[in-house]
């Protein structure tokens, strides 16, 4: 019995001893594979050609990322509409900059640096790295010829300028980081490049414009399929168009007028079109996809779009653009408050979280045609920039334009035109900054017992600026 | 090395044969307790310098075999003074109480324990009568607060179902979990907070799509029945903790369950009955709005409001709407029946019980289910077998609570409901409600948010005593178990909810599974030699634990009425995450004991994980500690001193970063029907390395008058190094952070003092008081990286907390900026904490006893008054300060003035957190009624948990936090769920 039980100790013993020396029960995994997903390496050392669609497709995707949150921000500040948040007031004391003291005072503050109105830079950043990416990954590729790799540059360069010119326009004076490192390299994202100032900045911006048409000039054809909201605008040719359009955007903030009808001639224009004709943001409720956060439902009292009253104040009779079935805003059935203001009007643009968004239109390049012309002041260019306007007005019911025929009067009514028909895309703050009227914006200044400031640009995020002072 | 093991084992193994003893003589005698004489049933004999011993029967009876009559017994009985006495004295022998806890065993590495006396650390115990035998906490995380010196332990919120986060001694981390490791009977516990999905976009919407930090989830150590225990003991720095090696950075609570002792079955059947209601409601505004009217709130114009009024409420009627929905009294039923006992071969521990309770607001509340059997066998002289096994059910539902941008959370809706808008339902109708987009009592009687946990957990451990000699013992265990957790959430927001009707898809429904699984085994070989006066144990063993985790979320928006099938909603999400890893320990320690008067250990740990970017690498954790028992020594002439100890201790832990943080993913992204991909915004970092901590603690305990006093102090500095955070780059360059990386250093420093006695101890009374004061604090000295905010500590300039070297990381920030950094407040760790526990005894049959806890200058982030003056609603809105301005409309961010300030408030609060009376009734009672005479003992009582509070705090609750366990105390209070208090009436039987 004793003998027995001996072994059995000993046999238990050997057995842990040995599973121990066989490994099984030292061992630990050493995966570097994460079971929910697949590796970057894998995908950037060698792509298949599949995995380069999916990579272009993906780009098409994240373009539209924090691009909402851009609309939302600049919207405010330009003072078009307040996002009326009932559990969240930031977004109509700190974005209308009723904190500017505590963030710097007028002139240096606007947003808190740390806190929730950094989506957009984020989102742009890393499409830009995303596209740089891209470009590099199917240089690399062996899977996909030398002329479909131009065909990729070129279109994720003119992705790279479209969100970049967005992101530098919200930075504004404070410029962006203008360099990437080697993104090859294991230490490239502890370099970043230095901060450039806007004017360079703009450089930048029209220098991916450009590369990325010569690319697509150098092109055969895309490995990929463009989805439906690049419809018309999905071959070399016709993409080109698109990445004119773009380059026009930088030469209008660059001032260069010249340079504006020159990309306009370049872009899909066409000055008796359709005004919405243009590649369009799509958005579905799929797995992995996005919906359009800017749908909110009619009369919603949880979070709606409202408009400043100036902004509803300053609409002409009978604009279709603001009246009717096709109104951007309609009256809400109740008056909303958003601390001291109080709005009867809501965003109306989306039927649905699915409803297409606009990249850039005809009816925007047209505008920027006219006030090209208008800046050339001469007889004959003034007038073709009238023809422009009036195509505008009269394709939204109004009269022919009345005014003045003069460089000043007609700036006035571009202007005035863009803020109407570019409505909640990206533009008003932007425009009035560029011709150095934020003074003019309403309302600003003191208001009940708050003060109300327009900024001109938001705040630097507070990882940069903290990365600045930690690594000089 | 394996290799030489092997052959010196079987060596050992042919050597030491176990031996029979001889029999020479056998004694009898009886075991008492001092006070009152009453027999003390399962006291341990041993007869020194042999293994022989016997444990006392019901009637305090024992009979052993000694060598001769001038052998020495040593009688001992936990909670009582251990006495040594010749045999010859045997037949009646008398047991003083020990009020020190001196005697208690705690366990110092994995498979050895110590006396306490002999200890060199401050190790915490929590006896089952302190745990859950005075009033009933609801959870075990729950029961410990107030009790543990160095620690800090609050509940996130008063939801049923628990919440709790449990801080030992100061900051262990930044971004990972720094909850203690908790380890019950050998099983390494699951304390997960899993992610519910409650806070996610079509529900509160808190925050997106990704469910987690704002769920209000509560963590799983909730499933523990706390009467299930039998003692606590924590470790709780690294110099205690260090055997634990890579899982015990934040500590080691060590829960031992209770298990049969030989004799006689012994049967308990308790119930209790409680009532629950709200510590404190803030109270809303109570007049009918008047300033309000005037001046409208940040939410509305005067004009609107008065509209609105006119048209919905022209009688001016005012209802509390918090008053309705929290101002409700749940209650409890808990009822449970044990049997034990057992024979020397064979010791059993049964038990079933059940814990139902309603919550403070209608259809919330909580219910467990939960059965135990402990078996013991002996099946050889030589052979220790055990297994425990405990299967628990969960129910809870928690309605919706804390941060909201959706309009449904309540205590967020509360905030911005004027007590003139009629909310109640009107034949079923519940009227719409403008200013929040949701009526709150919609909510209260449609939301749901379920939680069902079906969990087992399992362990066995098994002793091969191969050599037990008076002078030389060596034995083999091998322990494990499996501690598998099920969790099914099911979230639902009925489409005709008026929020609903505004999203694009309304109704909308989330069922999440989540399985965790923890799997450990270990096998030890320890050794105890004895040579003169020197006790020498020597242990070695390797240890393995496996986690594997699985969490599946189905998603429908656009369900329509009837079902709550995702199947036929109009937009299905579903999501599946993976995560799992292995750590492997080789432990080594030796203990050297010297006649009790020095106590020196040394040990070291190996560990590596899968988790670390080297997953081959070994990192090694040493610990050593020095106890001197001065009083041992026989220079000693301070009778009344007997106990006097100096000790010294170091050691070291670590924590291994969180699965994942070593892969850089694609990421999956798609448009128009196609998936694409992209690289990722956040990178791996392949190079991770754990976080260690390291703790170097010193003190001394005492004991006076025969253990009526006792004191101990102590000191530690505890360093956290290369402390794991997410590394923010510059967000130009398109990646926002390393999800890892070890970026620099913490230390914490702290004082603990506790202080006990029986200032009365006779026949009529016993009044026993324990005092405890410490505190703790930290500083970041080292950090690589720039600062920056803590990732979900805060909402910007309500105040956030921050990484800035000197300061502590528990530090709250905010605005002014000066030269684009945000001034420093206070800090939201207590300067310092106090608990004053009593117990007396009197009149022979009653018990009192109460525990009272002070946290003094703790700081919360509070939004409280903002949200409610935002509103309208807080209860002096509409006085007026000196410039003619309503306070509430001057006090909200963006009013001039308005700084980070204004949110940052004390928290400092006193609580009665538990008192309790009993009282046990005479056999004369019912000792001749029928079948009531087989009743052994009878007790009736009352208590209650959280009686009263003393805080100049607004909200419901100081200790509350939005994010739920947040490792640097982000204690930031939105009108959490309200804290509640809860009366019992007690009746405990036993047969």
């Amino acid at each position: 019995m004793k003998k027995l039980s001996i072994v059995f100790i000993a046999a238990c013993t050997c057995f842990c001893v040995s599973s121990c020396t066989k490994g099984e029960y030292l061992n630990v995994s050493d995966s570097v594979v994460d079971p929910n997903s697949v590796s970057v390496d894998v995908v950037l050392a060698n792509p298949s050609k599949t995995q380069i669609i999916q990579l272009c497709k993906g780009l098409e995707s994240v373009m539209r990322n924090g691009h909402n949150d851009f609309l939302a921000s600049s919207a405010a500040v330009g003072r078009e509409t307040i996002s009326s948040r009932s559990t969240d007031n930031r977004y109509y004391t700190e974005l209308l900059g009723t904190n500017v003291a505590q963030y710097g005072g007028v002139t240096a503050g606007a947003n808190d640096p740390a806190g929730i109105f950094n989506a957009y830079y984020t989102a742009f950043s890393s499409t830009r790295r995303r596209a740089e990416q891209l470009v590099l990954t199917a240089n690399n590729a062996t899977s996909i010829t030398a002329g479909e790799k131009k065909a990729v540059e070129g279109f994720a360069r003119t992705i790279q300028a479209y969100v970049t010119l967005n992101l530098l326009n919200m930075q504004g004076k404070n410029g962006i980081r203008e360099t990437f490192s080697d993104l090859n390299s294991p230490g490239d994202l502890l370099k970043p490049g230095k901060f450039g100032t806007y004017a360079s900045g703009l450089v930048l911006v029209k220098k991916y414009a450009d590369d990325g048409l010569a690319a697509l000039a150098a092109g055969t054809n895309f490995p990929f399929t463009f989805g439906s909201g690049f419809t018309g605008f999905n071959t070399i040719a016709t993409f080109s168009q698109f990445n004119r359009a773009v380059a026009a955007r930088v030469a209008m903030y660059q001032n260069d007028w010249a340079g504006v009808l020159t990309t306009l001639n370049g872009s899909f224009m066409n000055l008796t079109g359709s005004l919405s004709a243009g590649p369009k943001f799509v958005w579905s409720t799929a797995a992995n996809d996005f919906t359009n956060t800017l749908f909110v439902t009619p009369n919603n009292n949880g979070q709606p779009y409202v408009l400043f009253n100036e902004m509803v104040a300053a609409f002409e009779a009978n604009d279709t653009r603001f009246t009717g079935t096709t109104a951007k805003a309609q009256a809400r059935t109740s008056a909303r408050s958003s601390g001291p203001f109080t709005s009867t009007h809501e965003v109306r643009m989306f039927t649905s979280n699915t409803s297409n968004s606009t990249m850039i239109k005809n009816e925007e390049l047209i505008l920027m045609y006219a006030e090209a012309k208008v800046e050339q002041n001469t007889p004959a260019t003034l007038l073709e920039a009238v023809t422009a306007i009036n195509y505008i007005r009269t394709s939204y019911g109004l009269i022919v334009y009345a005014g003045a025929v003069t460089r000043a009067a007609l700036i006035d009514e571009v202007l005035k035109q863009r803020r109407f028909s570019l409505f909640f895309e990206g533009h008003r703050w932007f425009d009035m900054r560029r011709r150095n009227m934020l003074a003019q914006i309403q309302p600003q200044g003191a208001i009940g017992s708050q003060t109300f400031v327009v900024f001109e640009n938001m705040s630097r995020p507070d990882a940069e600026v903290q990365w600045d002072r930690q690594n000089p | 090395m394996r290799k030489t093991i092997q052959p010196v084992l079987l060596l050992l193994l042919v050597l030491c044969l176990p031996s029979l003893m001889h029999a020479q003589t056998v004694i009898n005698g009886r075991v008492t307790e001092s006070v009152n004489n009453n027999p003390l049933e399962g006291a341990t004999i041993m007869v020194r310098g042999t293994t022989n011993s016997a444990i006392t029967d019901p009637s305090g009876k024992f009979s052993i075999t000694v060598p001769n009559t001038n052998a020495k017994l040593q009688v001992s009985y936990v909670g009582y003074i251990t006495q040594v006495i010749d045999a010859k004295n045997s037949a009646s022998i008398s047991l003083t109480a020990d009020n020190s806890n001196l005697t208690e065993v705690v366990v110092t590495g994995l498979a050895t324990s110590i006396k306490k006396s002999n200890a060199a650390n401050s190790v915490a115990t929590i006896s089952a009568k302190e745990l859950a035998g005075n009033t009933r906490p609801q959870t075990l995380d729950g029961a410990m607060q107030g009790k543990v010196p160095g620690a800090q332990i609050s509940a996130n919120s008063g939801a049923p179902g628990g919440g709790f986060s449990v801080r030992l001694r100061g900051i262990s981390s930044i971004n990972l979990s720094s909850e203690p490791l908790y380890i019950i009977d050998g099983v390494y516990v699951n304390n997960n907070q899993n992610a519910t999905g409650a806070g996610t976009g079509p529900f509160s919407g808190a925050t997106g799509q990704t469910a987690g930090t704002q769920d209000q989830a509560p963590n799983r150590l909730a499933d523990i029945n706390p009467a299930d225990i039998e003692n606590i003991s924590i470790l709780k720095g690294p110099s205690a903790a260090a055997i634990y090696g890579t899982r015990a950075n934040a500590g080691v609570v060590i829960i031992t369950t209770k298990r049969g002792k030989a004799g006689k079955i012994a049967i308990n059947v308790g119930q209790d009955f409680g009532i629950v209601r709200a510590i404190n409601l803030i109270g809303m505004h109570k007049t009918i709005w008047d300033k309000q009217f005037t001046v409208g709130t940040d939410k509305a114009s005067g004009t609107d409001y008065t509209q609105e009024k006119a048209l919905k409420n022209p009688t001016s009627q005012t209802w509390d709407y918090e008053d309705i929905i929290y101002g409700n009294t749940g209650f409890i039923s808990n009822t449970r029946l044990t049997l034990s006992g057992g024979s020397d071969k064979v010791k059993y521990y049964a038990g079933v019980s059940r814990w139902d309770e309603t919550g403070i607001q209608k259809r919330t509340g909580y219910k467990r289910n939960s059965a135990r059997l402990n078996l013991d066998f002996q099946p050889k002289t030589w052979w220790d077998f055990g297994i425990a096994t405990n299967v628990v059910n969960t129910v809870s539902d928690r309605s919706f609570s804390g941060n909201d941008n959706n309009g449904v959370s309540l205590g967020y809706s509360i905030a911005y409901l004027p007590n003139w808008l009629p909310q109640l339902p009107v034949n079923g109708v519940y009227p719409s409600n403008k200013y929040t987009g949701q009526n709150p009592l919609e909510i209260v009687d449609k939301g749901v948010n379920n939680e069902e946990v079906n969990r087992f957990i399992v362990s066995f451990n098994n002793t091969f005593h191969l050599l037990r000699r008076p002078s030389h013992s060596l034995k083999l265990t091998m322990q494990g178990g499996i501690d598998q957790v099920s969790q099914e959430n099911f979230v639902h927001m009925r489409e005709e909810l008026q929020y609903q009707q505004q999203r694009p898809n309304p109704g909308a429904v989330r069922n999440t599974y989540t399985r965790g699984r923890n799997m450990n085994f270990q096998t030890f070989l320890v050794d105890q030699l004895k040579q003169k006066d020197f006790n020498f144990t020597t242990s070695l063993g390797a240890v393995r634990l496996e986690t594997d985790n699985k969490t599946i979320w189905f998603q429908g928006e656009g369900i329509p009425r009837g079902t709550t099938n995702t199947n036929n909603a109009s937009v299905q999400l579903s999501f599946l995450d993976l995560s799992g890893w292995q750590d492997v320990g080789l432990v080594a320690q030796e203990e050297i004991n010297w006649g009790d008067k020095i106590i020196a250990t040394g040990g070291v740990r190996f560990d590596k994980t899968s988790l670390n970017g080297d997953t081959k690498k070994y990192y090694a954790f040493p610990k050593a500690s020095l106890a001197v028992n001065i009083s041992q020594f026989d220079f000693w002439k301070v009778n009344a001193v007997n106990l006097l100890k100096a000790r010294i201790a170091y050691g070291k832990t670590g924590n291994p970063a969180s699965f994942g943080s070593k892969f850089t993913n694609i990421i999956p992204f798609a448009i128009d029907g196609f998936t694409g991909s992209s690289t990722p915004a956040t990178v791996g970092n392949p190079a991770i390395k754990p976080e260690t901590s390291q703790e170097l603690e010193y003190g001394l305990d005492f004991a006076a008058f025969n253990s009526r006093v006792t004191g101990e102090i102590s000191f530690y500095k505890r360093d956290i190094k290369d402390f794991i955070d997410v590394f923010s780059l510059s967000p130009g360059t398109g990646v926002t952070s390393y999800k890892a990386f070890n970026v620099g250093d913490i230390e914490n420093k702290g004082i603990e003092i506790g202080l006990g006695g029986s200032p009365v101890q006779n026949k009529n009374i016993t009044w026993r008081t324990t005092v405890n004061w410490w505190r703790n604090r930290s500083k970041i000295t080292r950090l690589l990286i720039p600062e920056k905010a803590t990732a979900a500590t805060g909402f910007g300039a309500f105040g956030t907390q921050r990484l800035r070297v000197g300061n502590s990381p528990s530090q709250w920030y905010g605005t002014p900026n000066v030269n684009g950094l945000p001034t420093a407040y206070e800090d939201a760790q207590p300067l310092w904490q106090l608990s004053w526990s009593n117990s007396v005894t009197f009149l022979k049959n009653f018990e009192f006893s109460m525990l009272i806890h002070r946290s003094h200058k703790n700081f919360n982030s509070s939004l409280n008054q903002e949200i409610t003056d935002e509103g309208g609603v807080s209860p002096d809105w509409s006085n007026l300060n000196e410039t003619g301005v309503p306070v509430g409309s001057a006090r909200i961010l963006g009013q001039p003035g308005i700084t980070t300030r204004n949110f940052i408030q004390d928290a400092s609060f006193t609580k009665l957190r538990e008192a309790s009376l009993y009282y046990t009734l005479p056999k004369a009672v019912y000792g001749n009624i029928g079948f009531l005479r087989n009743i052994d003992n009878a007790r009736i009582g009352v208590s209650g948990t959280n009686l009263f509070v003393w805080t100049n705090y607004f909200g419901y609750d100081p200790e509350a936090a939005n994010f739920g366990n947040r490792p640097t105390l982000a204690t930031v209070d939105l009108l959490s769920f309200p804290s509640a208090r809860r009366l019992y009436f007690h009746l405990n039987v036993n047969f």
